[in-house]
């Protein structure tokens, strides 16, 4: 019999290589954008920086259009989750608690934005919007998010409600709870490690749009995405690294935060999608 | 003391699915307890939902003390449900568990910790206030949602396999206590349960419900002795029917002629029916005897079970002794005709036995 | 009477995400065709046409002209990134077997999962460009001296930074979906098998494969669909010739001469069209092997 059959030297090699692999590719690109915003004047062949300062994100900060835009990338992800979770919850709890004739026809409409390219929708709206008056409005903007968002916070959510028993509310209501009183005292404690995940998650979405943005804010709403895009045509790389950090490091450090809080609560990873 | 009248309660979920439930009446005394005794699917548990309200039947009427609840919504009805899964609310404490129900109708905090101690002084389970429902063992968790949901003084306590989950130690005492505090505090409950043994045990009356309808409502010596019908003798443990011809206190079947006590029934085809533990193995001829071939002997602990052929039917017998006897000889079944007793035929054909 | 209640209950829950959902996402496509067709309020005409599309498939006209490589370049730069992604995930799946992830990788997915695909490319530009972190790595070990001599990885004519980009974005989202699938329920298969005397590699094949499949070709026809239809990306890594379709697409529709928009809306309606035939074929392809396989 041969020793420690299952893990053999050669292939522990193999595992620690492609762990190590693994890690260059996850996380160099985010040390390459460290490195950038975190210093100046940093020139080929150098391999470290030779100046370090936090003077050129700090400036990005207290740039004027830097923070109108931050302002209007908040405000679109923070009312398209809201609407999101509004219309998404009770179309999760019964797709995921229920079942029904028409379920996976309802599934398939609600993943249709994930086979249109958003190009396609962004474009088709642009043209409706301009019509209602909406286009270069964050309303417009919060309208056309919804596409995407509203089905991913739904399939967020459906996994929430996999995991959900309904026990529990029948029994706060034997015990005398009204429907408001066992949403608010049972449901929602229950639901919200996942609900917040999800809405992150949605959040996320939003915020990360550049494409429908562009189509339906017309040059008139600026989020930070689209400051972003503009500035990698022109800007130094100092200043588009430290503009690319400060819009993509409070979702990764606050979803970061919450997949450790909730594997550590219930011992399972959260799911999401690009 | 609550008086609960079911009448004609129908109840479906597929449209194409027979009910649920159908037209099933049955009235539970004040202060008693009674047992809803069937197999999974007999529609026991959606009768209790039915009783708490969190959901509606298709037709007939439910009332508590004479006036029908169907109008009144579960939380304002005190039925309250107490689940196998104790379904303690993970991120509150023992004590804002147990005030659950209290809090919600805006109870005092001085009447809340005062109900909370003397619940868990009820279950027996002083001083746990502070603990977390995850820190409790699986029958404590239930004494606490048992403790919990008389909190709010139910007029009505619904108990829906609430000791399938715990080991069988836990569960007789658990069942004990449950009983005492039931007659203590005079509350009329609903047991739904598979175990026969626990319904006997804990019920003042058993109703047997079978795919969805009423079989027997008697008393748990009653059912035990005499099951009205077929299926409710084979639910009650007894799995010898013997069906004959009937005449002059003589049954006349395929394997036999057996003395039954006839009681006045009309002459014609009838079945007598008789619990395994009532039969005895011979090794001589006798009255009421009939010839068999052991097939098998099981040892049980206390009591030994054998497994006849008699003709082409098989027999189950139990016995404390065992039997024993040469191989070759001859053995008897003896059916004493004190333990022979009439069962109907069921208006719904038995199930299919699996195969 | 309940029954018909519940019913009505369900449909009024979904209404909401149903309606809206349903409504833009059809009004786009309606107001797309329409575009595509011709028919531009913004400039008046109203005659049906379908002279953007026979344009695009001719090869003529401004836009047409670079339809049929545009195509051929998306194709490749999905396919390749789908197929290296899937193949990167189904890597991790057979390795891993039935041992847990360890925390650290998982928290290292998700980071890069709350990563917008904007700033990545932003990154990986950083890292792989020819001064980037990477080239001064190799200027260090002396394996290179200017840095025209790094290869070029990034806006590069053969569309290697996209493909980059796309796998080290969506490699790690399938392996996410790999190791949802292997956490919830692969341990007590692996286990029988290993009972009933399977070893290592027949319960790879046997076991792992078709437990994480179905999930991981739902994730892979995400990735393609994504990749196909996205601008932002093949805009920022790639070159000016040859383009995606997307980046045509877009670029054609916001042309200031108004009568690119069909074209553009054209060209979009037909990145979901090839989506869904690619989509389609890939599902008819795993279904005809699960049958082969049974």
């Amino acid at each position: 019999m041969m020793p420690d059959a299952t893990h053999p030297p050669a292939r522990r090699a193999a595992a620690l290589l492609g762990r190590m692999v693994l890690g260059a590719v996850l996380l160099g690109p985010i040390l390459a954008l460290l490195l950038h915003a975190s210093s100046t004047h940093w020139f080929f062949p150098r391999l470290v920086p030779a100046e370090w300062t936090l003077a050129p994100l700090l400036r990005q900060l207290g740039d004027p259009r830097t923070r109108a835009a931050l302002g209007a990338s908040l405000l679109t992800a923070g009312i398209t989750t809201g609407i999101a979770l509004l219309l998404g919850l009770p179309a999760a709890r019964v797709l995921g608690l229920r079942t029904f004739r028409g379920r996976s026809l309802v599934l398939l409409v609600l993943f249709l934005p994930n086979i249109v390219p958003p190009l396609a929708i962004g474009m088709g709206l642009n043209v409706l919007l301009l019509r209602l008056g909406l286009a270069g409005s964050i309303a417009g903007v919060v309208l056309v998010h919804l596409v995407p968002v509203v089905p991913y916070a739904i399939l967020a959510l459906l996994g929430v409600f996999a995991r959900y028993d309904e026990g529990y509310e029948l029994q706060a209501r034997t015990l005398g709870a009204n429907p408001c009183q066992v949403w608010l005292r049972v449901a929602l404690p229950l639901l919200w490690p996942g609900l917040a995940v999800a809405a992150l998650f949605a959040f996320l979405v939003s915020w990360s749009q550049y494409v429908l943005t562009l189509l339906v804010g017309g040059g008139q709403v600026i989020t930070l995405p689209i400051l972003l895009f503009a500035a990698v045509s022109g800007g130094n790389p100092t200043s588009i690294a430290g503009l690319a950090l400060l819009f993509a490091a409070p979702p990764a450090v606050a979803i970061a935060l919450a997949v450790r809080a909730l594997a550590a609560a219930a011992g399972q990873p959260a799911r999401g999608m690009s | 003391m609550t008086r609960i009248a079911l009448t004609g309660i129908t109840r479906s979920y597929l449209r194409r699915a027979p009910p649920a439930l159908a037209h099933v009446s049955l009235a539970v005394e004040p202060g008693t307890l009674l047992a809803l005794l069937g197999a999974s699917g007999s529609g026991k548990s959606t009768l209790l939902k039915l009783v708490a309200g969190v959901e509606a039947p298709d037709q007939g009427d439910i009332a508590f003390d004479g006036r029908s609840v169907l109008p009144v919504p579960a939380h304002r009805r005190r039925a309250v449900l107490v689940f196998q899964n104790a379904y303690l609310f993970p991120f509150l404490s023992v004590a804002e568990n147990i005030a659950f129900g209290l809090r919600v109708q805006g109870a005092s905090r001085a009447t809340m910790q005062a109900e909370v101690r003397r619940m868990l002084d009820l279950v027996e389970l002083p001083g746990i206030e502070r603990k977390r429902p995850a820190q409790l063992s699986g029958g404590e968790q239930q004494r606490v949602a048992l403790a919990r949901a008389l909190a709010i003084r139910p007029r009505v306590l619904l108990l829906d396999e609430p000791f399938s989950s715990l080991d069988s130690a836990v569960r007789h005492t658990l069942q004990e206590a449950v009983r005492r505090i039931q007659r203590e505090l005079g509350i009329t409950t609903l047991l739904v349960t598979h175990d026969r043994g626990e319904a006997l045990a804990m019920a003042d009356r058993v109703a047997l419900l079978d795919r969805g309808a009423l079989l027997a409502h008697e008393t748990p010596q009653r059912l035990f002795a005499r099951p009205p019908t077929r299926r409710a003798a084979h639910l009650m443990g007894v799995t010898t029917c013997l069906r004959g011809e009937l005449a002059g206190g003589q049954l006349r079947t395929s394997l036999g002629v057996l003395a039954v006590d006839a009681d006045g029934a009309p002459a014609g085809l009838a079945t007598y029916a008789i619990r395994p533990e009532h039969m005895r193995l011979a090794c001589a001829p006798e009255p009421n005897a009939l010839p068999v071939r052991v097939l098998a002997e099981t040892f049980r602990g206390e009591r030994y079970e054998y497994l006849l052929q008699a003709g082409d039917e098989t027999l189950r017998v139990h016995a404390f002794q065992p039997f024993t006897a040469p191989a070759d000889a001859p053995a008897y079944v003896v059916l004493p005709t004190e333990h022979l007793f009439p069962v109907c035929d069921d208006a719904v054909a038995p199930p299919a036995r699996p195969a | 009477m309940t029954r018909a209640r519940q019913t009505f209950g369900i449909w009024l829950a979904l209404a909401p995400a149903l309606a809206v959902v349903g409504l833009l996402v059809g009004a786009s496509l309606a107001y797309g065709v329409a575009q595509s067709l011709g028919l531009l309020a913004i400039l008046g005409t109203s005659q049906v046409s379908v002279a953007a599309y026979r344009d695009l498939l001719d090869g003529t006209g401004p836009a047409g002209r670079e339809f049929w490589p545009a195509l051929g370049f998306s194709l490749w730069v999905s396919l390749a990134s789908t197929g290296l992604s899937a193949l990167g995930a189904l890597l991790v799946a057979a390795a891993l077997g039935r041992r847990p992830a360890d925390g650290t990788i998982l928290l290292m997915l998700n980071l890069n999962l709350a990563f917008p695909h904007l700033v990545w490319a932003v990154a990986l530009g950083l890292l792989l460009g020819q001064s980037g972190l990477l080239a001064r790595l190799a200027a260090a070990l002396g394996l290179i001296d200017a840095p025209a001599e790094f290869p070029v990885l990034v806006r590069d004519r053969d569309g290697l930074g996209i493909i980059l980009h796309y796998v080290s974005k969506e490699m790690p989202f399938l392996m996410l979906i790999v190791l949802a699938v292997l956490r919830t329920q692969g341990t007590e298969y692996d286990l029988v098998a290993e009972n009933l005397g399977a070893d290592g590699w027949q319960r790879v094949r046997h076991i792992t494969l078709p437990l994480v499949l179905p999930a991981l070709a739902a994730g892979s026809a995400l990735v393609f669909a994504f990749s196909f239809g996205a601008y932002e990306v093949p805009a920022l890594l790639g070159v000016r010739y040859p383009r995606t379709l997307a980046v045509l697409a877009l670029e054609s529709f916001v042309n200031p001469d108004l009568r690119q928009r069909a074209t553009g809306m054209a060209l979009g309606l037909i990145i979901g069209l090839v989506t869904l035939v690619v989509v389609g074929l890939g599902r008819a392809w795993q279904r005809a092997e699960v049958r082969h396989d049974a």
